[in-house]
Parts: C-alpha cells; sequence; structure tokens
C-alpha cells in the first residue's frame, strides 16, 4: 500500500465515522419523533383498563379497535360529534389556506418586485402580529369578531387564521419570489405579454414549490390551533378537532384510549398531505435560501 | 314548596333540612356538633324512597309546559371518561325536558371542568355568554359581585330556600341576595388500595386516622414497594388542587381565613399561621423529604391520579365515589386476562373518612354547583327568555334531576332528592356512598367571596409550588401566599 492510498483509506475511514455518527444520530432523532406516535397508536387499540396498566403493555395483549368504531360510527354519540368536528376542521383548514394563498401570491409578488414607498416598513410589520404571543390577542379579537357578529362562526376562525397565517405566507413566498430571475418575465414582456400575463404564465408555475409550501403552513397552523377555536365557538355543531378531543378529559378522568385514537385520525390528512406534496415544501424551503 | 305526593312526607321534609341547616353552619370537628345520629348513613336510608315527585308538574307551575321560547345553556359536562351511568343520566334529562318542554329551544353546550370558568370569562368580557350557566360552586359569588347575574332564589323556581344546603345557598348570596340556585353538593373521601397497605405492612382494612398517619403510612408504601404512597396534587388553575389540599390545611387547624369557625366573617388571613404552616409542611415532607407521591404531583390532577391507582402505582387518594363506577366500566370493557385483573383492583378498593388533624379536626370540602341566569346586556343577543331559563332551572334542581345528575359520585343540592326513589337504588347501586354521605357533616365550604376562585385555583397552589419546588421555605411559601390574599382582598394583584 503506498502513501497516497494510505491517506485516502485514512480520509474515507473519517468520514466514514462521520457518516455512521450521522446515521446515529438521525436514527436518535427518528426514534425521538417517532416513539410518540407509535406509542399513540398502540393506546388507541387498547382497552381503557389495559391502557392505564402498571408495566405498560408495549403491545396490548388483547388489541381492540373499540376506539376507532366509536369514533367512526355516525349512530352514535362519539361518533357522530367526531366526524362533525372533523368537518369542521376541515372546512375551516381549507378556507384559510386557500384565502392564504390567494392573498400571499400577490402581496410577495409586490414586495419582492416592485419597489415603493414604504415597502420595507411594511414588510417587516406584517410580522408584527406574530412577535406576539397568541394569547394576547385573544380577547381583543373576541370583542371584534363579536362587534362583526362572527362569534360562533367559522368565519371568525379564518378570519383569525389568516392574521397570523398570511404574514409567514408572504415572506415565504417572498423569499421564492426573488429567486426566480426577474429576466424571465421581461423576457415574456418583450414578447408581447402583460405584466399580469407574465406573472400568471411564467412566474406562477415556477413557484408552484412555493406556493405549496405556504399551503402546507397555512392548513397546518389553521388544523392544530386550539385557543382562538375554543374562545370564539361555543356551539357543539361548531367545534373543531383540537377543541372537540377535549371531550375525552373528564373532571376525575380521561379516556386515553379515545383520546390516542382521535389524536391519531387527527394527525392523518396533515400526514397525508405532507407526505404527497413533501418533495415541493422541502424545494420550496432550499430554493429560497439560495441566492441564484 | 315542592309537590309532596306521600303523607309521612311533610314531616321527613322539614327535620331534614332543619338538620342539614345546623349542620352546615357549624364547625367541622372530629366530633360534628350536631346530631349525627339523625343525619347518618342510615338516616339517609330511612327516609330514601319514601316520596314521589312530579317534576313535570312542579315545573309547569313555574313555566308553562306549552312555553315557546330559546336558550342558551352552559354547563360543566360529563364526557367519555366519565361513568356510563351517568352519561346516560346526562343524556336522559335533556331528552326529557325536550320532551315536557317541546317548544323550548334549547342550544345546550357542555364544556370541560377545567375550561368552564375561563371561557366563561372571556365570553362575559365580549358580551357573548349564554342566557343560563352552570358553574362549579366557586363561580357563584365572583360572577355575581360583578354584576353579571340576576338575582335568583329557589322560590323563583318552585323550590323552596330550605330544600336546600345553607352552606351551599351561602355560595350563591351576595350582599344578602341569592344569585343561583345550588344543583349537587359533594364531599369526598380517602380511598386506598388494600393489597398495597397489606404488601406495606399496613392494616388493609383500616384507613390512615390523622394527616400524620398519611405522611407515615405514604412513606411505608413508598419505601417497601417503590410505588407511590399519597396522590397529592398541586397543579394550578385546576380545581382539583384545593379539593385535595383544603381538607389537610383544615384538618391542621389552618384556613386560608377563618372559613372553618362556625360563623366565619373572612376578615382574619390565616394562610400563614402555624397551623397552616404545618398543613404545608406535611406537603413537603411527602414530596421533598419523603419523595412519596408522585414526582409529577406538581402538574397533576386527580384524572392523572386515577391512571396510577388503577395500575396499583398509587396507595391512597382523595375522590368521589365515582371513580368506583368508572372502575367498574373499565372492567366491563376489558377483555381476556384484563377482565381479571381490573377484578382485583375493584376489590381492593377501600373508601373511608378524610382523615383528621393532629387535634382531631376532620374536615372536607364542601363543593358542588350551582346554576345562575345572566343579565341580558352579557348576553349573545342582547336578550334572555327567563321564563325558559327558569323552566330549565327548575328541572334540573327538582328533587328526581338533582338526584339523578349527580347519580354516581355527588349528592343532590335539592334536599328532597335524598328521599326519591331513586335515592334508594343508588344507596343500593352504588359502593361507598355511605362514606361520603358520612363525611357530609364535616363539609366546610370554600369561602362565599368574589376573590375565592383566584385564592382557591392560582394562590393556594402557587403556594404550594413554591414550597415543593424549594424555590420557598414552607413559612416563606405561606407568608407570601398571605400577601397575596391579603392584595387581593385590597383590591390589588
Amino acid at each position: 500500500m503506498n502513501a497516497k492510498s494510505g491517506v485516502s483509506t485514512l480520509r474515507r475511514r473519517r468520514m466514514d465515522g462521520w457518516r455512521w455518527g450521522g446515521r446515529i444520530f438521525l436514527l436518535f432523532m427518528l426514534i425521538y419523533t417517532a416513539v410518540p406516535m407509535v406509542w399513540m397508536l398502540l393506546t388507541s387499540i387498547k382497552s381503557g383498563f389495559a391502557a392505564m396498566a402498571f408495566p405498560p403493555e408495549w403491545w396490548p395483549s388483547e388489541p381492540t379497535l373499540a376506539s376507532y368504531r366509536n369514533l367512526l360510527d355516525p349512530e352514535n354519540s362519539v361518533g357522530r360529534d367526531f366526524l362533525r368536528f372533523f368537518w369542521n376542521s376541515l372546512v375551516v383548514s381549507t378556507l384559510t389556506t386557500i384565502l392564504a394563498v390567494l392573498v400571499a401570491v400577490p402581496a410577495a409578488y409586490a414586495f419582492s418586485r416592485f419597489r415603493f414607498p414604504g415597502r420595507r416598513f411594511l414588510f417587516f410589520s406584517v410580522l408584527l402580529r406574530n412577535m406576539f404571543p397568541a394569547v394576547i390577542f385573544l380577547v381583543p379579537l373576541f370583542i371584534l369578531m363579536r362587534f362583526l357578529g362572527l362569534v360562533n362562526t367559522h368565519g371568525s376562525l379564518v378570519l383569525t387564521y389568516l392574521t397570523f397565517g398570511l404574514p409567514l405566507a408572504i415572506w415565504l413566498l417572498k423569499g421564492f419570489y426573488d429567486n426566480i430571475p426577474v429576466q424571465l418575465e421581461q423576457a415574456a414582456r418583450i414578447d408581447g405579454a402583460t405584466r399580469l400575463q407574465a406573472f400568471v404564465l411564467i412566474v406562477m408555475p415556477l413557484s408552484v414549490p412555493g406556493i405549496i409550501a405556504t399551503a402546507i403552513y397555512s392548513f397546518i397552523g389553521a388544523w392544530n390551533e386550539y385557543i382562538y377555536a375554543y374562545t370564539f365557538l361555543s356551539k357543539n355543531e361548531q367545534l373543531t378537532l383540537p377543541v372537540g378531543v377535549q371531550r375525552f378529559f373528564s373532571e376525575n378522568t380521561t379516556d386515553f384510549p379515545g383520546l390516542m385514537a382521535a389524536s391519531f385520525m387527527m394527525s392523518v390528512p396533515v400526514v397525508v398531505l405532507f407526505l404527497v406534496l413533501q418533495k415541493y415544501f422541502v424545494r420550496a424551503l432550499t430554493e429560497g435560501a439560495v441566492k441564484h | 314548596m315542592t309537590q309532596l305526593k306521600s303523607g309521612c312526607a311533610v314531616a321527613c321534609g322539614t327535620i331534614a333540612p332543619v338538620l342539614m341547616a345546623s349542620l352546615l353552619s357549624t364547625s367541622a370537628l372530629a366530633e360534628p356538633p350536631v346530631d349525627l345520629s339523625k343525619w347518618s348513613p342510615e338516616y339517609v336510608r330511612s327516609i330514601a324512597g319514601t316520596e314521589e315527585f312530579d317534576t313535570a308538574e312542579a315545573c309547569g307551575k313555574v313555566t308553562p309546559l306549552d312555553y315557546k321560547g330559546r336558550l342558551t345553556f352552559w354547563y360543566q359536562g360529563v364526557f367519555e371518561g366519565d361513568p356510563d351511568l351517568l352519561r346516560q343520566y346526562y343524556k336522559d334529562f335533556f331528552e326529557s325536558f325536550r320532551k315536557t318542554y317541546p317548544n323550548i329551544q334549547l342550544e345546550e353546550q357542555a364544556l370541560t371542568y377545567n375550561d368552564l370558568l375561563d371561557k366563561f370569562r372571556t365570553a362575559l368580557i365580549g358580551n357573548a355568554a349564554p342566557m343560563a350557566v352552570r358553574l362549579q360552586i366557586l363561580g357563584g359569588t365572583e360572577f355575581a359581585s360583578k354584576g353579571y347575574l340576576e338575582p335568583l332564589k329557589p322560590e323563583d323556581v318552585g323550590w323552596s330556600t330550605e330544600d336546600f344546603w345553607p352552606g351551599a345557598m351561602k355560595a350563591v348570596t351576595w350582599d344578602g341576595v341569592g344569585y343561583g340556585i345550588p344543583t349537587n353538593n359533594e364531599t369526598m373521601a380517602l380511598i386506598w388500595n388494600a393489597d398495597i397497605f397489606k404488601r406495606a405492612g399496613l392494616d388493609p382494612d383500616k384507613a390512615p386516622a390523622t394527616w400524620d398517619d398519611v405522611v407515615t403510612y405514604s412513606k411505608q408504601i413508598h419505601d417497601k414497594l417503590g410505588v407511590a404512597g399519597y396522590g397529592l396534587v398541586a397543579r394550578k388553575n385546576a380545581g382539583n388542587t384545593p379539593y385535595r389540599f383544603m381538607p389537610q390545611l383544615w384538618g391542621y387547624g389552618g384556613g386560608v381565613f377563618d372559613e372553618a369557625d362556625p360563623s366565619p366573617n373572612y376578615g382574619e388571613i390565616r394562610l400563614n399561621s402555624e397551623a397552616s404552616k404545618r398543613a404545608l409542611q406535611a406537603s413537603y415532607d411527602m414530596y421533598v423529604r419523603d419523595k412519596s407521591v408522585p414526582v409529577s404531583a406538581l402538574t397533576n390532577q386527580q384524572a392523572d391520579n386515577q391512571p396510577l391507582f388503577l395500575a396499583g402505582q398509587l396507595g391512597m387518594m382523595i375522590s368521589h365515589p365515582s371513580d368506583y363506577n368508572v372502575m367498574l366500566d373499565l372492567q366491563k370493557k376489558a377483555a381476556g386476562a384484563d377482565k381479571e385483573k381490573a377484578q382485583t383492583v375493584i376489590d381492593n378498593m377501600r373508601y373511608g373518612l378524610v382523615p383528621t388533624g393532629p387535634d382531631g379536626k376532620r374536615a372536607v370540602v364542601f363543593g358542588g354547583s350551582n346554576i345562575h341566569i345572566l343579565k341580558p346586556e352579557y348576553v349573545d343577543g342582547g336578550k334572555v327568555d327567563e321564563p325558559a331559563a327558569k323552566a330549565i332551572i327548575c328541572f334540573w334542581t327538582s328533587p328526581e334531576w338533582s338526584l339523578k345528575m349527580a347519580y354516581a359520585g355527588s349528592n343532590p343540592g335539592n334536599l328532597n332528592g335524598f328521599k326519591t326513589k331513586w335515592m334508594k337504588e343508588r344507596l343500593d347501586n352504588i359502593k361507598f356512598l355511605d362514606v361520603t354521605t358520612s363525611m357530609l357533616p364535616y363539609g366546610i365550604p370554600f369561602p362565599a367571596l368574589p376573590q375565592a376562585p383566584e385564592i382557591m385555583n392560582i394562590i393556594i397552589p402557587d403556594m404550594m409550588q413554591n414550597a415543593l419546588t424549594g424555590a420557598m421555605t414552607v413559612d416563606q411559601a405561606a407568608d407570601d401566599a398571605a400577601k397575596k390574599v391579603k392584595e387581593l382582598m385590597g383590591g390589588g394583584l
């Protein structure tokens, strides 16, 4: 073995060490994030008594789908409520997402491409809302919604979620537009396209990953939100899932399998959405980070 | 007065309330200064099933049964984890109300125990409250003093003030005016696991007699078996905490004020008295010195103790008889070997009186809930349908429904509920009911002050957490809490 190959082997070994270290770290992170989900799933298929057993049963000796049957059966009150809450969450989150994208896309484009007085100030001021804890705005927003006649409507939630979802969406998309070369639009304009046509036909298709990432952010934010939904809605038929799953907690007891089954079902749309669209999501995050 | 159908009812109906009145207006000592031979489990058994009541007939006199209206109503609901039996009664209640008053459009909303007060407060700020609300006993004076509630007394809904516990009526009275009606009243008991006691070398059938014994037993259980001895809870902004700490505080002779005295006037703050500090020291000894309670006690509430107890990881806790029913439900739904294990837990459950302090004082929180009507200006829509509100209040506080809605774990707010056939049935079905009934004479109501929720749900748990986390010594924590109460009473905080 000559000296050159010796150095190369040593470097490879060092690299292998780092690689293995990275793999172990990733494995640890995987366990760290996946175990709670697995535990949630396992608890959801236990009976109430088995869920409280100590030492805990890692795999239930008597697995049961009773909690899921309960949740998905529209014939019983639990199932009826759960399915209604699920639908309400879906409506609120979808509406929030659509509106967030509709407003954020042109707003971010404007911040990226136009130069106008107060642009910088406005751009930073959209973030102002997100610099404070949500609870600070709870009572003022509640009074505002009451004034607007929106208490006990899903409109109050959509409007509120937009107040903290939009700034993030605008910032995310602006970074994305900054990385789309302006020359592409200029070329389209030279070819006779109007600004709107250049935006719709050239910029929009290129910004699909960014728009999808924005949509996922908005959807997850609205899907998981609890405190505003809890405060603004007082009618059972209007409640969303995060508030609805509260019914598994009582004054002196908790229905753990029911709670875990509901939580698992609640995580399904978000996980599916993320799995289907993850390549766009990752692309949007990385593209916004690099200047071309 | 209630419609009584049985002949002997009048005599029974007058004796019991008078006895109750004397019971609950007096101090809670180991030897109750009332004739317990009358108000004993035997007495309750003797009056159970002696009278019949017609709820629809009685409430029809308050609000005609064909009345057409609309009512929004919030209440602390029962949910999936609660005993099936109780959930069924809640379902039956609303069905029965709708059947009796088919023209009242009822929009009811169940809220969870820990969230109800906060959500209600927010709704009031936005003038979006419901027309009627059923709140924990602590809420009555707070909202009455702030002017949110309409005056309301039992006579307004067809009952008599004497039909309700005087201690409970006090909790809905502010400045001499009644603002609500008690729906149910409760006193808890000590529950222990006989098997754990036996394995720890303790008498499996004997409850600890004093709070000092609780500390000793808890340590012995932890040292011998490695499981938690006593189910201490110190969570902030959770009603479970004062319900479990106040009996200890009063037992040692302490108090926030003089609420455990025969005629309290809440003038003197006693939270930093030597007796109060001894009570706090007992919690400190269990949590810090002996480490014999769950390490998560600082954020635990009763719902966290229950799984530990059922899994054989906790020796003692304070709770309702409803825990027994929860266990029965779990056993019913368990499969295979779990069914047997669950039965073993049930067989090992024991209920006893809450321990006394070193001087023999025994006390328990006289808890429960009240029902109220809101003033129109705070209600969503600016209108209150008073006849509709009175109809549901009459219904809930009737002997029949105040008993049924408290079936598994509490006592009827309307004392005539004790005389119904459902009480008789309940005595046969709900094991350990006698024990909690025996605790009634020792019940002490929370101070009937608007500041009581802040004191009980925030200052008391804060005091415990300050001492148990070592942020302050026991003395400092008690002094700090007393100072906060003083500031609060002076209009500060």
